[in-house]
This record gives structure tokens, C-alpha cells and sequence, in this order.
């Protein structure tokens, strides 16, 4: 019992020290009503490599995850994702942009990843989610991912047989979960800030 | 734990172990060679050549697009200059959305003023199409026009090259991952595997427990006989060879338990033996004071008195029967402490039996007491030879007792006759059976086991010694002899005997 103890203990500690260890980056917070409104940028996650994927005309998702934790925890107070589907357009010329249900028509590729990877003012978590760190410290952590395959679109690609083996879908999930991540990850995070009261 | 069992456990887990163990270190290589023949470089290579020709035919859709906007542009501008009327224009429109199958609609525009247009009748169920215009500027006799031609094609293009973009995407994952991809297999195999061990072992470890439950409790058993306790029965349900030791076990302590039992009871018989023979010689020695003592009181009285006479005649007359009574007592109890032991040779025990049924005349005529006893008596034996390793003067000396005592028990019964008896030899496997039974009174339950010690009876003029002598007899031919109910009604005596391995 007590190595299980230990175990948990030493999990949470490292998953703490990850999300703390992050490099430190400039990211604008301002607070209405109650809650964070962040800006920042990860366009940085699109080097040679990444644009000339998005410029292949298949389908490529960006997604940006901003956490809130408190100061020195790896603990997450609130969770915010927002993901963009980049389709460069063969029939016409320019780059489509679909985030949620809505897609737009940008004319050029730094368009479409200022849309996507330039985040300003976005609300992350309602402001009761707060309520209990009103004074205390806190940090955002931002991952920005290229291209990760959805766990729905994963899960229709890479599909076990449907026999009755047991081996096949235990095999599949564990590589779904590699194959399926995404093809490359920014990390990082902001300074510590302080609720307001 | 004990360390018998902790060896069967071992010997299980290094069997499965090794046998499924050794299965994954040759499964391993298979495996990473199935992977790699399933995700291999040619299938990744036609795959992008895939997706780049269906990227291929959609720019080739718009190429055609972009011609087919220019030749309308160009008909337009020769029709313009020919100076065509705007319904001649429209037909002309009309002919060449005919011609051009893309084409949705065609619009010429006098800067905002829509000049002339021509359009295809929307398909109600037609599938769905990506749209677009393509616009071109024409200039002729003064005229600045400009020529919109609305094309489309079918989405379901679009939508198979992103498709075939997904598949070909995770199949280069799968490439890349390759290598770890089929260690995971691996992986979860091996993980499989080692709990189909866990599960064999758990499995054997409960099956060896039956086993070596059986083969503890044995021990155990070994160890309280080896204490003196020869009470151990061990339960054989099973049918296996820990069964069969089990039996031979149960056989053993069961000879064991008999010998001792016989070998206690001789002893006892010895200790008896030599009581009766001391008691003998004490009684024996005053008797024939005793009887001259009263003949001579009886015979040197001179006087006159008749009734002392008398009253020493019948003194004398009860003193010599009781004499009499203490020597034929003095005799049996002689006769019972010089009881030899038995000299055993082979012999058949019909034959014994035999001579037995010769000498029955002479023991109804000793018993009865007006003549023969009105007592029925059959002999039979089987017709096959029973040979016995027997000493026949004593064995036939114990058969006669337990006899006498049969036709005495239904005499006195059956006084007037209906009195049976039944005198009957047999073999059963190694054991040959001389069987006694009547439709006598029997004999309490409560009293079988105590009839064979010496002494006990129930006969008012009996000595206890007759079933006595029977089982001391009986045992020292290494048989047994006991006593239940007759199916007759009476008394059954059973004498087994040991055949001879010949037989």
C-alpha cells in the first residue's frame, strides 16, 4: 500500500515540476468581471516544415490548449482549447479556416495563422472558477499543437479487426495514442499573476 | 507452506514459464516482421502518389475551369465584334452551356448592368458542388463588358482527396512509429502472456494444493501411527495414484491395528492360559482328600442313630457330585492352559469339514438328552479345493465348539425339533470362509464382542471357554472370526481364513 503511496505522491510531484518547468513567455492577461482574458502568440509553432504542410491543400489542425494552475502545482484550475481546421484552397486561391462551425476565407497562409495561432483576449474559464484564488497566485500554460488527429477521426482510421481476439483493441488504443498525437508541440508558460480581489 | 508443496509450485511456474516465455522471445521477431510486412514503404509511397494524383485531377478540374471561362470570354468578344444582338448573344450563351458541362451560368455584365445572361436549370437532387466564378474583361467596338461564368464541380472530389490526404497522414505516422509500433505489440502480447502464466500458475498451484493436501494428510496419518494411533483412515474418493497409495496406506494400518489386536488378544489368552493352568492344579489336589474324607465319615459310623445316618449319606452324596462338577471344571481349565499352538501345514479345508460332518451323529447324540438332539445339520462345501495352511487336530477342535454351540443353542430352543444348522465352506477372492449360522435364539448385539474373551458366558453350566479357545485357534491360523445375525434368525459365526497363494 504505502509503495502505491509513494508512487502517486512522486506522479503528481513530477507532473507538477513539468508544468512548472516550461519556458517563460510574454503572455497578456487582463481580468474582466472576474475573469482572465489572455493574448499571446504561438506562431512560432509553425516553422518551414509546418507551412509547407498547410500549403499541401490537405486538411491540417492547429489546436491551442491555455491551462490555469496554481502557482508551483501542476494542478489545473481551468482548461480552455480551441482547435482550427487550415485548408489551403486548390479550386480558389487563399486559405480556409474553420474554427467550431464557422469557416472563413483568408487570403494568405500568415493570415490564417495569425487567425489561428495569435490568440487576443481570450476568456479562459468563468470567473467563479477563481472565486477560491482571489489574491493567491496563479500561471497560464499554453500548448500549441500542429496537426494532432482527433480522438473521433483516430478512432475511424485506425480501427481493431472486430474479432473477438482480445489483443487487437488493447494493441489499437495504445497506438492510436501514439500515432494519432500531434506531429509537433509548443509549450509554455506565463509569469505568476495574482487573482485580483 | 510446506516445502513439497513449494517444489510442485516451482517445477509448474519453471514449465509454463519457460514454455511461454520461450513463446514470446520467438514470437518477438514474427511479430516485428508482420508489422513490417503490413506497413512498408511501397504501400506509404502509393498512397502520396495517391493523394498527388487526386491533387493532380482538382488542379486540372480548375485548368479546365479557367479554359473554359477563357473560350466563353472569347466567343463573347468575336460575337460582340460581329455585332450580334444581345438575343443572338443568349443563344449563343445557351449553346455553350450546353457544350461545357461545368459551366452553371454565364453573365454578361455592362458594368453593373447585367448585358446578357444565360443560366443552367438547377438539378433538384443533384449532388453537392463547389462553385466558384470566373470572370474575364472583354473589350470590342467601344464596349468595356465583362464576362462572369459561374463553374462547379462535385464536392465528393474535394472530399476524396482529403480522405486519401487522413489516410495517407497516419500511414506515414505508422511508418515513422514503425519500429515502436510493433514493440507495442509486442508489449501487449508479452503482457498477455504473462498473465495466461499468472493465470496457469494460479491454476496449477490449485490443483497441485489437492494433490499435496493428500499427500500431507498421509504424512500426517504416517506420523500418528508411527505414535501408536492406529485408528487412521484416510478417505480415497479420488481415482489416481495418491488414491491408490492412500489404500495401501489404509490396508497397511489396518493390519497393523489387526495384528496388534490379535497379537494383544493371544497374549491375554496366554496370561488366561496360565491362570486356568494354576487354578487347575489348586483345585485339583484337595478334591480326592475331600471326596475320601466324606466316603470314610460316611462308611466308619457305627452308631445307631438313622436319621444322622442319613443326613451323612446325602452329605456325602452332595460332596461327591460337586467333586465331580470341580473335576470335569478342573479337566476344561487344564485342558484350556495346555492348549497347544497350532502347527500349521497345507491342507484343504473341505476335507476338514468333511471329517467334521462325520463326527455330527456323535455330538447331537452327546447333546440330546433322551437320544439324539432333534436338531437339522447341513454341511456344504464348494467343489473347488480350498487349501488353508491349518493345523486340522485344533482348527477342527475350534469348528466343533462354535458347532456344539449352535445346535446346544437351537436344542434348547427348539426342544421338540425345527432346530437347523448350517455348516458351509467358501472362498471369496484370497480368503476362504467357514460360516456357522442357525435359527437358534442369536446373540445380542450388545455381547459379540465380548463372547470371544475367556470366561464370559451365558450358559448356566458353560465355563467361557469354548469361543475362547475358537478365536485363539483362529488367530494363530492368521484368520479372524466374528459374529452378526443369521439370516435364518439366529446366530452367524464366520471364521476367515487366509488361502494359500497357489489356489
Amino acid at each position: 500500500m504505502k509503495y502505491w503511496l509513494a508512487a502517486c505522491v512522486w506522479l503528481i510531484a513530477s507532473s507538477a515540476s513539468a508544468q512548472s518547468n516550461l519556458p517563460l513567455r510574454d503572455v497578456q492577461v487582463r481580468w474582466a468581471r472576474g475573469a482572465p482574458k489572455v493574448s499571446f502568440s504561438a506562431k512560432d509553432l509553425a516553422d518551414e516544415r509546418v507551412r509547407n504542410e498547410l500549403q499541401s491543400a490537405l486538411r491540417k489542425r492547429l489546436v491551442v490548449t491555455v491551462t490555469a494552475h496554481p502557482s508551483g502545482s501542476g494542478r489545473t484550475i481551468v482548461r480552455r482549447q480551441f482547435g482550427c481546421d487550415v485548408t489551403h484552397d486548390l479550386w480558389e486561391d487563399g486559405y480556409l479556416v474553420r474554427i467550431a462551425n464557422q469557416t472563413e476565407r483568408l487570403p494568405s497562409l500568415e493570415k490564417a495563422l495569425d487567425r489561428c495561432l495569435v490568440v487576443r483576449g481570450l476568456f479562459v474559464g468563468e470567473p467563479q472558477r477563481y472565486e477560491s484564488y482571489k489574491g493567491k497566485e496563479i500561471y497560464f500554460s499554453v500548448e500549441a499543437e500542429f496537426n494532432p488527429i482527433s480522438e473521433k477521426q483516430c478512432r475511424e482510421l485506425i480501427r481493431p479487426t472486430g474479432n473477438d481476439d482480445p489483443v487487437g483493441p488493447i494493441t489499437v488504443s495504445i497506438v492510436r495514442r501514439r500515432i494519432c498525437q500531434a506531429e509537433k508541440t509548443v509549450r509554455f508558460r506565463a509569469k505568476n499573476i495574482r487573482v485580483p480581489e | 507452506m510446506s516445502r513439497f508443496e513449494r517444489k510442485i509450485l516451482f517445477a509448474i511456474g519453471l514449465t509454463v514459464f519457460l514454455s511461454l516465455g520461450g513463446s514470446i522471445f520467438f514470437a518477438q521477431g514474427a511479430l516485428r516482421e508482420v508489422y513490417r510486412v503490413g506497413v512498408n514503404e511501397r504501400f506509404g509511397r502509393e498512397l502520396v502518389h495517391g493523394v498527388e494524383a487526386r491533387r493532380g485531377q482538382l488542379m486540372a478540374l480548375r485548368e479546365a475551369s479557367e479554359q473554359v471561362a477563357d473560350a466563353i470570354g472569347w466567343a463573347v468578344e468575336a460575337a460582340v465584334k460581329e455585332n450580334s444582338s444581345p438575343r443572338a448573344l443568349e443563344a449563343m450563351l445557351a449553346e455553350l452551356l450546353e457544350r461545357y458541362s461545368s459551366v452553371r451560368a454565364v453573365r454578361v455584365m455592362e458594368g453593373d448592368r447585367v448585358y446578357v445572361s444565360a443560366s443552367r436549370k438547377s438539378q433538384p437532387n443533384s449532388d453537392p458542388s463547389r462553385a466558384t466564378t470566373r470572370t474575364r474583361e472583354v473589350s470590342a467596338r467601344g464596349q468595356e463588358l465583362r464576362v462572369e461564368v459561374d463553374v462547379a464541380v462535385p464536392e465528393i472530389y474535394f472530399q476524396r482527396f482529403q480522405e486519401a490526404g487522413e489516410v495517407a497522414d497516419v500511414y506515414s505516422r505508422l511508418q515513422r512509429e514503425s519500429a515502436s509500433v510493433s514493440d507495442v505489440y509486442v508489449w501487449v502480447f508479452g503482457v498477455l502472456v504473462f498473465l495466461v502464466i499468472v493465470v496457469a500458475f494460479l491454476i496449477g498451484a490449485i490443483a497441485s494444493r489437492r494433490v499435496t493436501r493428500r499427500v500431507m494428510a498421509l504424512a500426517e496419518a504416517s506420523r500418528r501411527v508411527g505414535a501408536g494411533d492406529l485408528s487412521v483412515n484416510l478417505p480415497t474418493s479420488a481415482t489416481d495414484e495418491v488414491t491408490e497409495l492412500t489404500q495401501a496406506f489404509n490396508d497397511m494400518v489396518r493390519d497393523l491395528r489387526d495384528s496388534r489386536a490379535r497379537i494383544e488378544y493371544l497374549q491375554r489368552i496366554g496370561a488366561w492360559q496360565d491362570f486356568a493352568r494354576r487354578l487347575a492344579h489348586e483345585i485339583k489336589n484337595p478334591l480326592t482328600p475331600i471326596q475320601l474324607a466324606a466316603q470314610e465319615m460316611d462308611e466308619t459310623y457305627a452308631g445307631d442313630d438313622e436319621t444322622y445316618r442319613e443326613k451323612l449319606e446325602h452329605a456325602r452324596a452332595i460332596i461327591e457330585e460337586e467333586v465331580a462338577t470341580l473335576r470335569r471344571l478342573v479337566g476344561e481349565f487344564s485342558g484350556f492352559a495346555k492348549l497347544p499352538q497350532a502347527d500349521l501345514s497345507p491342507a484343504d479345508l473341505c476335507e476338514l469339514i468333511q471329517s467334521i460332518q462325520d463326527s455330527i451323529p456323535a455330538i447331537l447324540e452327546d447333546i440330546g438328552t433322551e437320544g439324539p438332539a432333534p436338531v437339522e445339520v447341513r454341511v456344504s462345501c464348494a467343489t473347488k479345493p480350498m487349501p488353508v495352511r491349518m493345523d486340522p487336530m485344533m482348527l477342527r477342535r475350534g469348528v466343533d465348539n462354535v458347532l456344539r454351540n449352535a445346535i446346544q443353542a437351537v436344542y434348547r430352543a427348539k426342544p421338540t425339533g425345527g432346530g437347523q444348522v448350517l455348516l458351509r465352506a467358501y472362498s471369496v477372492e484370497r480368503s476362504a470362509f467357514i460360516e456357522v449360522s442357525d435359527n437358534g435364539p442369536g446373540i445380542p448385539r450388545e455381547n459379540w464382542d465380548r463372547i470371544f474373551d475367556p470366561y464370559y458366558t451365558t450358559k448356566v453350566e458353560g465355563t467361557g471357554l469354548g469361543l475362547a479357545i475358537v478365536k485363539k485357534v483362529v488367530l494363530e491360523h492368521g484368520g479372524e472370526v466374528g459374529v452378526d445375525d443369521a439370516p435364518e434368525g439366529g446366530a452367524r459365526f464366520r471364521i476367515r481364513l487366509p488361502l494359500m497363494a497357489s489356489s
